[in-house]
C-alpha cells in the first residue's frame, strides 16, 4: 500500500505542475520608460521553427541590428499553429518594445481562415524586411514553354500543382491564379516547399507554385524552368521570366516578412525601433545577406508596411472565403 | 577508380588542421544535442548556421554535417541509460537498450551501438562516394503513392512488435494512430481533435511523447521501489559475449542496408529505418520473445540503420540538390549561403569541396567511434547512480528537453501527461512500442494517402498502376494474409488466452 501512496503523491504533484504550466504568460499593461529605450536586450519572436527561411532571416537581421540599436538582439522560436502561436505570443507580451514579433503573410491569412484570435490591426508594423512572389515552375522538359501554353493546357486537363500546405500562401497563390485565369487545377499539398519541389523533380506532379528562391538550385541545374512570377516587377534573379501582369493577368501575390509590436506600445519606443531597424534593413550588409539566402528584398517603414497590410488584407478577405477550406 | 583518386584529394582538404578541428567541434556538438532530449540535430544546425557565415565554405559544411551525423551517436546514450530518447532516431533504442542497462549490460548496449553506428555510417559514406549518384535518380521515383505503400508495409511490420497479447498490441496501435490524427488535416486543412487549443494545431511532438511514455513513466514506476534500496547491477564490459557476436554482426549488416536504402528516399526520417530494422530483426530472430527484454540485435540493428541513413540521406542533397529531411534542408541553406549549388554539377564544378566533405565524414565517424567506445564505460556508470539521485536528474533533463522543443511550457505539460498515461499503460501491461511507431507511421501514411487520392482524383486502383507502390502493397497484403493464416493454424490458444483477460 505504501508503494501506491508514494506513486499517487508523485502523480498528483505532476498533474499540479502540468496545470500550472498552462496560463503563465498573460500580458500586463505597458508602462514603458520610452525616453531611455532601449536599456536591455530586445527579443524577436519567430513564429516558426529554427532553421526555416523566416528563422534564418530573423537571425541574420538580429545579428546586424544589435550594432545599430546598441543592445543585444536575441531570437526565440515559438512555432506551432501555422504561425498563430508565435504571433499570439508576441501580441500578449508586454507592450514595451523589448519583445518584437516577426510577422509574416500568415498574419493576414490565418484570421481569414478562422485559425487565429488576432488580426493585423492588433499589431503596429515597424519594418518590412522581405518579399517573395509566387511563381509557376515546371520541369525543364515539360511541353509548356510559356505561361500561356500552361494556361491553355490547364483548361484542357486538370494539372497537378504542388504547394506547401493547404491554406498556406502558395496554395492561396495557386488558387488565386486559378480564379484569374479561369482554369481548374488539382492542388496537391505537401508539408513545406521542399517536398513539393522534390515531387516535381520526380515527375509526380506537373508544377509548383512556390517562390523562385525555393526552386533556385533546381532552376540553375537545368531541371526546372520558371514560366511566370506573380510579382509587380520581374525578379532580379530571373530577369528573363515575365510577370503575370506583363501577360495581362492582374495578379501579384506572395509572402513577406516584417517586424511588428503590440498596438499599445508607446509612440516614442515605436519611433526609436522604426528608425534603428530601418537603418539595419537598408544597410548593404543586410541586402547582401538576403542575396546570399536568395530571399527577395523589400523595405517599407511602419507607414508603408501598414498600407501593404491593408491592401493585402482585402485580397485575402475576398480570396480565402471563396476557396471553401475546411 | 576516378572517384577513389578524387577521394584521396578530398582527404588532403579534410586533413588540414583547421578542418579536423571543425570536424571535431561539429561531432562534439552533435553528440551533445543528441544526448539532450528535445534538442535535436535540426535545432543544433539551425542555431550554429549564423556562426558559419564568416567561415570557409568547406569548413562550415564539415562542421554542420558533423553535428548532423554526430547526433545519431549521442541519442543512444540517454535511450539506453535513462530510457529517455535524446532524439527521434533513438526512440527505438529504448525498447531493448534500457532493459540491457537494467541487467548491468549498459556498456554492451553502448559499445554495440557505437560499433554499429561506425560501420553503418562508414559504409553509407562509401556508398555516397561510389554508387550514390546513380541510385539517387532511382529514389526520385518515390512519390506520394509509393510513400503510402512504404508506410503500409511499415505498419504491417509493426504487427511483429506487439508484445505477448495481440489484443493489447492492437489497443496500443490504435492509441498511436489516434494520437497521430490530432492536428490539422494535411489536405483539407480541417482542424481535428484540438479542442480549441492552438498548440495542438500542428499535432503532438514525437520526442515529447516518447520522453513521457518511456522516460517519465519509468521514473514513476521506479518510485514505487525507491524504498527497497536495491543495489544497481555492476557494469560489465563493452563487448558482447562470444556467442552474441555473430547475430550482432548480422544485425549490423542488415541495419546498414536498410538505413542506406531508406536514406536515398526523400521525405523519410531517421525513425523509419530504425523501426524497419527493429521489425526485421525481431522477425528473423530465433526467439522473438527476447525482444523488449534486452536483445542485443534490437540495439545493434536500429542504431546502425539510423547512422547509415544519415550518410545516405546526403546523397539526394549532394547529387540532386534536394533536401530529404529538415536537418538536410538546413544544410542545403548553408550551401546556398556560401554560394554553392548542390546538384549534379557540383561534383564537376567544386570537386575539392564535395570530396573534402565526404572525406571529413570518414574522419568524423572515426572520431565518434573513439569518443564513444572507450567513453561508453564512463557513460554506463550513470547506471550506478542511486535512484534517489538519478530520478530528479532525469526529471530535470526531461523537463528542460520538453521545454526546448518549442520554448514553451506546453510541451512540458504534454510530456507529463504522457508520463502518467505511460505509467498507467505499464500497469496494464500494454506495450509502448506500437504507440510510438504507429504515431510516426500514421502521420506520414495519412498525408501520403490523401495526396495520392488527390493525385488520382479518387481512383484508388491507380496505386497498382505504379510498379513500386503496387509491389509494396501486394507484399504487405501477402504478409498480412500469411500471418493471419499462421495465427489461425498454429495458435488458436493464443487468441483464447487474450479473450480471457
Amino acid at each position: 500500500m505504501k508503494k501506491f501512496t508514494l506513486g499517487s503523491i508523485l502523480l498528483t504533484s505532476l498533474i499540479l505542475l502540468a496545470a500550472c504550466g498552462g496560463g503563465g504568460e498573460s500580458s500586463v499593461a505597458a508602462n514603458a520608460s520610452g525616453s531611455k529605450f532601449p536599456e536591455k536586450s530586445i527579443e524577436i519572436i519567430v513564429p516558426y521553427a529554427a532553421g526555416g527561411g523566416t528563422d534564418t532571416l530573423a537571425r541574420s537581421f538580429a545579428d546586424l541590428a544589435k550594432d545599430n540599436i546598441g543592445e543585444p538582439v536575441t531570437v526565440v522560436n515559438k512555432a506551432g499553429g501555422g504561425g498563430a502561436i508565435g504571433m499570439q505570443n508576441g501580441l500578449s507580451a508586454k507592450a514595451d518594445g523589448y519583445t518584437v514579433s516577426m510577422v509574416t503573410v500568415e498574419l493576414l491569412t490565418l484570421p481569414h481562415s478562422g485559425l487565429a484570435q488576432f488580426t493585423h490591426k492588433d499589431f503596429l508594423p515597424v519594418a518590412l524586411l522581405n518579399e517573395d512572389a509566387a511563381a509557376i515552375t515546371v520541369k525543364a522538359d515539360a511541353p509548356w514553354n510559356t505561361i500561356e501554353e500552361f494556361i491553355e493546357a490547364a483548361k484542357k486537363e486538370k494539372l497537378k500543382v504542388g504547394n506547401s500546405g493547404t491554406g498556406a500562401i502558395w496554395h492561396l497563390a495557386a488558387a488565386a491564379f486559378e480564379k484569374e485565369t479561369g482554369t481548374t487545377l488539382n492542388h496537391i499539398p505537401f508539408e513545406g516547399a521542399a517536398p513539393a519541389t522534390t515531387a516535381l523533380l520526380g515527375g509526380h506532379i506537373d508544377a509548383v507554385s512556390v517562390s523562385p528562391a525555393e526552386v533556385a538550385t533546381l532552376v540553375e541545374s537545368g531541371d526546372f524552368k520558371v514560366l511566370a512570377v506573380m510579382a509587380e516587377e520581374r525578379v532580379e534573379s530571373l530577369p528573363e521570366v515575365p510577370t503575370l501582369k506583363e501577360r495581362g493577368i492582374d495578379l501579384s501575390i506572395g509572402t513577406w516578412r516584417g517586424l511588428a509590436v503590440p498596438k499599445d506600445t508607446p509612440a516614442d519606443v515605436v519611433e526609436k525601433l522604426e528608425e534603428s531597424f530601418g537603418e539595419t534593413v537598408q544597410s548593404e550588409e543586410f541586402k547582401a545577406t538576403l542575396d546570399k539566402l536568395k530571399l527577395g528584398y523589400r523595405y517599407e517603414n511602419g507607414e508603408g508596411f501598414t498600407t501593404l497590410l491593408e491592401e493585402q488584407d482585402k485580397l485575402f478577405g475576398d480570396l480565402i472565403p471563396s476557396l471553401n477550406l475546411n | 577508380m576516378d572517384s577513389f583518386i578524387q577521394l584521396l584529394h578530398g582527404f588532403e582538404t579534410a586533413l588540414s588542421l583547421g578542418n579536423i578541428l571543425y570536424c571535431l567541434i561539429g561531432v562534439s556538438v552533435g553528440m551533445l544535442v543528441g544526448v539532450m532530449p528535445g534538442l535535436g540535430p535540426t535545432t543544433g544546425t539551425a542555431i550554429l548556421i549564423p556562426l558559419t557565415i564568416g567561415m570557409e565554405p568547406v569548413s562550415a559544411i564539415i562542421m554542420l554535417a558533423g553535428i548532423y551525423y554526430g547526433s545519431m551517436y549521442g541519442g543512444t546514450i540517454t535511450s539506453v541509460m535513462i530510457n529517455t530518447p535524446g532524439e527521434a532516431a533513438s526512440v527505438i533504442t529504448c525498447l531493448d537498450g534500457h532493459p540491457l542497462a537494467k541487467q548491468g549490460r549498459a556498456g554492451v548496449a553502448l559499445g554495440v551501438a557505437a560499433i554499429g553506428s561506425f560501420i553503418g555510417g562508414t559504409v553509407a559514406i562509401i556508398g555516397l562516394a561510389f554508387i550514390g549518384p546513380s541510385l539517387a535518380e532511382w529514389a526520385l521515383k518515390f512519390g506520394p503513392p509509393e510513400f503510402f505503400a512504404l508506410m503500409t508495409f511499415g505498419l504491417i511490420m509493426v504487427i511483429g512488435l506487439m508484445g505477448q497479447s495481440l489484443i493489447k498490441g492492437l489497443l496500443a496501435a490504435f492509441i498511436g494512430l489516434t494520437l497521430s490524427l490530432v492536428g490539422m488535416d494535411p489536405v483539407s486543412g480541417a482542424v481535428r481533435f484540438t479542442m480549441g487549443v492552438p498548440e495542438l494545431m500542428s499535432g503532438f511532438d514525437l520526442v515529447t511523447i516518447a520522453m513521457g511514455l518511456f522516460g517519465l513513466s519509468e521514473i514513476l514506476l521506479g518510485m514505487e521501489n525507491l524504498s527497497n534500496s536495491e543495489k544497481p547491477a555492476k557494469v560489465k564490459g563493452l563487448l558482447p559475449r562470444r556467442e552474441e557476436w555473430k547475430p550482432t554482426m548480422k544485425s549490423i549488416s542488415r541495419g546498414t542496408g536498410i538505413g542506406f536504402i531508406t536514406g536515398l528516399i526523400p521525405g523519410t526520417n531517421s525513425v523509419i529505418p530504425a523501426l524497419l530494422s527493429y521489425s526485421v530483426e525481431k522477425k528473423l530472430a530465433k526467439d522473438p520473445s527476447r525482444f523488449g527484454k534486452g536483445a542485443i540485435e534490437g540495439v545493434a540493428g536500429p542504431e546502425t540503420a539510423n547512422n547509415s541513413y544519415s550518410g545516405a540521406a546526403l546523397i539526394p542533397l549532394l547529387t540532386l540538390g534536394i533536401p530529404s529531411s529538415p536537418t538536410i534542408a538546413i544544410i542545403l541553406g548553408a550551401f546556398i549561403m556560401h554560394g554553392l549549388t548542390p546538384g549534379p554539377t557540383m561534383f564537376q564544378d567544386n570537386p575539392d569541396f564535395v570530396w573534402g566533405i565526404i572525406a571529413s565524414m570518414f574522419i568524423g565517424n572515426l572520431i565518434l567511434l573513439f569518443m564513444n567506445l572507450p567513453l561508453a564505460g564512463v557513460w554506463a556508470k550513470v547506471a550506478l547512480i542511486p535512484s534517489k539521485l538519478l530520478y530528479p536528474i532525469i526529471l530535470i533533463i526531461s523537463v528542460l528537453g520538453a521545454y526546448s522543443v518549442n520554448n514553451s511550457l506546453w510541451n512540458v505539460g504534454v510530456m507529463m501527461f504522457f508520463g502518467i498515461f505511460g505509467y498507467l499503460l505499464k500497469k496494464l501491461d500494454i506495450p509502448m512500442a506500437p504507440i510510438v511507431l504507429t504515431f510516426v507511421l500514421g502521420k506520414l501514411m495519412e498525408t501520403s494517402l490523401l495526396q495520392s487520392i488527390k493525385m488520382f482524383e479518387g481512383n484508388l486502383l491507380l496505386f497498382f498502376n505504379r510498379p513500386i507502390s503496387g509491389i509494396l502493397l501486394v507484399i504487405s497484403l501477402l504478409i498480412l494474409l500469411a500471418s493471419i493464416y499462421a495465427e489461425i493454424k498454429n495458435k488458436k490458444s493464443h487468441f483464447a488466452s487474450d479473450v480471457e483477460m
